[in-house]
């Protein structure tokens, strides 16, 4: 529990060691910066907020973090406030990996992972497929047992930090006769592992955030299974949510703080190289529109705010990180289209956004092509609809071949 | 009293409020009598006055159900603005008997505090008092007032001979003063257009604000505007209710029409679309109970937010109902009249979101509205 008071204090202490060490200039400096200058750069913003206690704030006090929810909505507030670089490289790391292994993990398998994710342990998600996109349970890669070892065979799809990685969050099936949903295991997949060959995909803003990776006859030891055999589809439900609140509440600060100001900034600016010259802030339907994002942006973080002290509190419903993930993305999606619309002729000649930010970065018609990467991955927001409409209000499901 | 507390408290008032609206159910007006009994018009008079001593709050978990029910009565006009502007005003043994009264139910005090009803300034007020040789004389027109014509009582603002904003207690039989009651395609709720024509005021019948006069009058309308925000929240709430219950029910094509991803989609829109504007209706009630700044922002949003949604809602609603939701006996038509009343009084989604860009200044780098 931590008193208002208490909260103030921390406040002002997050403040104080923002202003000290947020890296001035940073944005231009991850401008146009080679994959090996944002992995420094990621490497050395993840061992500063280590140090001062700030890298993992939502994991188990015994594994180095501890900080209450109430703590962790102002770390991220003020983290924002000062346009902080985000955590790009670590974020499957200090989220997926170690909900998985927090939640599933066995004792040996927590003491080699989390500590090493803290000195820098990178980590993949290898769950979607060519043919298992949004009906992920179809996935085809599978773990053929042998003794006490699995060989696995197969291709994963956009796996985001697929280059970089150390380690790969693995699903495969390892039952083709059951149930698609029965027949999955999750596995703990070391990418140095022989047989396995990582290729960049480029997408649509030109940036190469995700990777194929191919697996050919990988060898993974059976110690490296997390949870039961053939639990793996209820391992993976049990952790993808889980996470949801916390980091959709750090993007909509962001976007409640940096992005809206600059939101704001375009549109009482006047625009650059515009034959017209006026600010678009003196369009009225212009006014109207920023005070109804202004207002969207309020209620999304409330909504977070809620969401992660209802989680706390055990009283999260099913279907409430949906809710969340839906909203923000689209209203992500929605705020870039207008900076973009705003903007004018100028935003078509920002041709790169600084690697470290956020999903809005004042590069508007990059942020909002960018802005795909929320509303498709993670459940697009038509699976995202159907988990609400079924979990949260009771609709039946669509009658649908198998299960 | 701590915060739990509080909201443990409000979970009760609300499960009161809900049993005892659906047992007098739709298009009846709750007795006047039965609610005065349950404690909801006093809500925030003192105790010393006989009210419950309680805030806005516990006010707005009232309306949030009212709307829900679509329950007719002059809550509103009575509790909103009546008791409301009787909060505002200096304590005077005549106003602390008419508090008492209007707590206890037995008269209804309507306030008319904006001239048209669509106006969120607190700029212009209706009525002005003129000084002449005979005394004070008002004169004014306010238009679409809660529950005018029902109230014994009128609380009309007006601006003084000095500017400055006052309220004058009147009768509506008074001379000069007239009310007529404006009909509305929404059954649920009474407005009434208040005249004053040379009417003659006693210095006995004038209410100095306690406060701010400007301020005051603002507080008002915020209160106004988050109190349509609740009711506004609450009768979508019911709507996203029908609508799921029927479209387990209903079936087309051999199944569930809630099977169906169209419908379900909808549905699951209009459950995100409630979520948010709880979150924005709860923040402006307890920023509005506290007298907090950032108080009017807060109504705005609301105001502007769930009134908008509302209508959405209520419009999938009939449309997800098909031809049974287009009919009057389904009775969507009453929440959906009643939603696009809300959405118009006391300031439109644009002129609040108006307000709310006048803040964002003339020059980039202006933080006003980055609130942690």
């Amino acid at each position: 529990m931590t008193g208002p008071l208490e909260l103030e204090e921390f406040r002002t202490t997050v403040s104080q060691w923002c202003a000290d060490h947020v890296p001035a200039g940073w944005r231009r400096a991850q401008t146009g910066a080679s994959d090996d200058e944002f992995v420094a750069f990621q490497r050395a913003w993840f061992a500063e907020l280590r140090g001062a206690g700030f890298a993992v704030p939502h994991w188990p006090a015994e594994w180095g973090g501890g900080m209450s929810a109430a703590q962790q909505v102002v770390l991220y507030s003020e983290l924002a406030a000062h346009d902080a670089p985000r955590l790009v490289l670590a974020f499957v790391a200090i989220h997926h990996a170690a909900a998985t292994l927090l939640a599933a993990g066995t004792d040996e398998q927590r003491r080699r992972h989390l500590p090493a994710i803290l000195d820098g342990e990178i980590w993949v998600q290898g769950f979607s497929e060519p043919e298992a996109g949004s009906d992920l349970a179809s996935l085809r890669t599978t773990a053929r047992k042998e003794g006490d070892r699995y060989v696995v065979n197969g291709q994963k799809l956009w796996a985001s930090g697929a280059m970089q990685a150390d380690w790969c969050l693995l699903l495969a099936r390892t039952d083709p006769a059951a149930p698609k949903r029965h027949g999955i295991s999750y596995f703990l997949l070391d990418m140095r592992t022989p047989g396995i060959e990582v290729r960049p995909i480029r997408q649509a803003t030109g940036e190469s955030h995700f990777g194929e990776i191919f697996l050919t006859d990988v060898v993974i030891p059976a110690s490296q299974l997390v949870g039961a055999e053939n639990s793996g589809w209820q391992v993976a439900q049990q952790t993808l949510g889980a996470e949801r609140g916390m980091t959709i509440l750090e993007l909509a600060e962001r976007l409640g703080n940096a992005g809206f100001r600059w939101l704001v900034d375009a549109c009482v600016r006047p625009v650059r190289g515009g034959g017209e010259g006026g600010r678009p802030i003196d369009d009225s339907l212009v006014a109207d529109r920023l005070a109804a994002f202004e207002t969207e942006i309020t209620g999304l973080r409330a909504l977070c705010r809620w969401l992660v002290e209802r989680h706390e509190a055990g009283t999260a419903g099913p279907a409430d990180p949906s809710i969340v993930k839906l909203y923000y993305s689209e209203l992500l999606q929605r705020m870039m289209d207008f900076g973009a619309e705003v903007a004018g002729l100028a935003a078509h000649t920002e041709l790169r956004k600084p690697a470290s930010s956020g999903w809005e970065s004042g590069a508007w018609v990059l942020d909002f092509i960018g802005s795909w990467e929320w509303t498709i991955p993670g459940g697009a927001s038509e699976i995202q609809r159907t988990i609400i409409g079924e979990r949260a209000l009771g609709l039946p499901r669509e009658p649908a071949s198998g299960s | 009293m701590n915060a739990a507390d509080s909201a443990d408290i409000r979970d009760e008032l609300r499960e009161v409020a809900r049993d005892l609206l659906a047992k007098t159910g739709r298009n009846a007006a709750a007795d006047w009598r039965l609610i005065a009994d349950a404690g909801w018009l006093g809500l925030e008079v003192p105790a010393a006055l006989d009210g419950a001593g309680a805030t806005f709050a516990e006010v707005a978990v009232i309306l949030e159900e009212l709307g829900r029910a679509a329950a007719p009565g002059p809550y509103l006009g009575a509790v909103v603005l009546g008791i409301g502007t009787l909060r505002l005003v200096e304590s005077s043994q005549a106003r602390d008997e008419l508090l008492r009264s209007c707590t206890a139910g037995t008269t209804i005090a309507a306030a008319a505090v904006t001239a048209a009803a669509r106006d969120t300034a607190a700029e212009s007020l209706p009525f002005r008092l003129d000084r002449c040789a005979g005394g004070l004389r008002l004169h004014g027109r306010a238009a679409f007032v809660p529950d005018a014509a029902q109230a014994g009582r009128l609380l009309l603002f007006a601006l003084d001979p000095e500017g400055a904003p006052i309220v004058v207690d009147a009768e509506p039989g008074a001379p000069g003063l007239d009310v007529a009651e404006q009909p509305v395609l929404d059954a649920t709720r009474r407005l009434g257009l208040v005249t004053a024509d040379n009417v003659a005021v006693a210095e006995t019948s004038l209410r100095r604000f306690a406060g701010d006069p400007r301020a005051a009058v603002r507080q008002l309308l915020g209160r106004a505007a988050v109190a349509l925000a609740c009711d506004s929240l609450g009768l979508s709430e019911a709507m996203l209710d029908a609508t799921v219950a029927y479209a387990r029910l209903r079936e087309q094509f051999g199944r569930p029409i809630g099977s169906f991803q169209a419908v379900k989609h909808a549905c699951a829109d209009m459950l995100v679309q409630i979520s948010v504007g709880r979150q924005l209706v709860s923040a402006a009630a307890t920023k509005l109970a506290g007298d907090e700044p950032g108080a009017s922002v807060a109504a705005s949003m609301a105001k502007s937010y769930a009134c908008s949604a509302a209508v959405q809602v209520a419009g999938a609603a009939m449309q997800l109902h098909g031809g049974v939701g287009y009919t009057w006996e389904s009775g969507i038509h009453v929440y959906l009249k009643r939603a696009l009343l809300d959405r118009a009084l006391f300031g439109s989604p644009a002129a609040h979101r108006r307000r709310l860009a006048e803040r964002y200044g003339a020059a980039p780098g202006l933080r006003t509205w980055t609130g942690r």
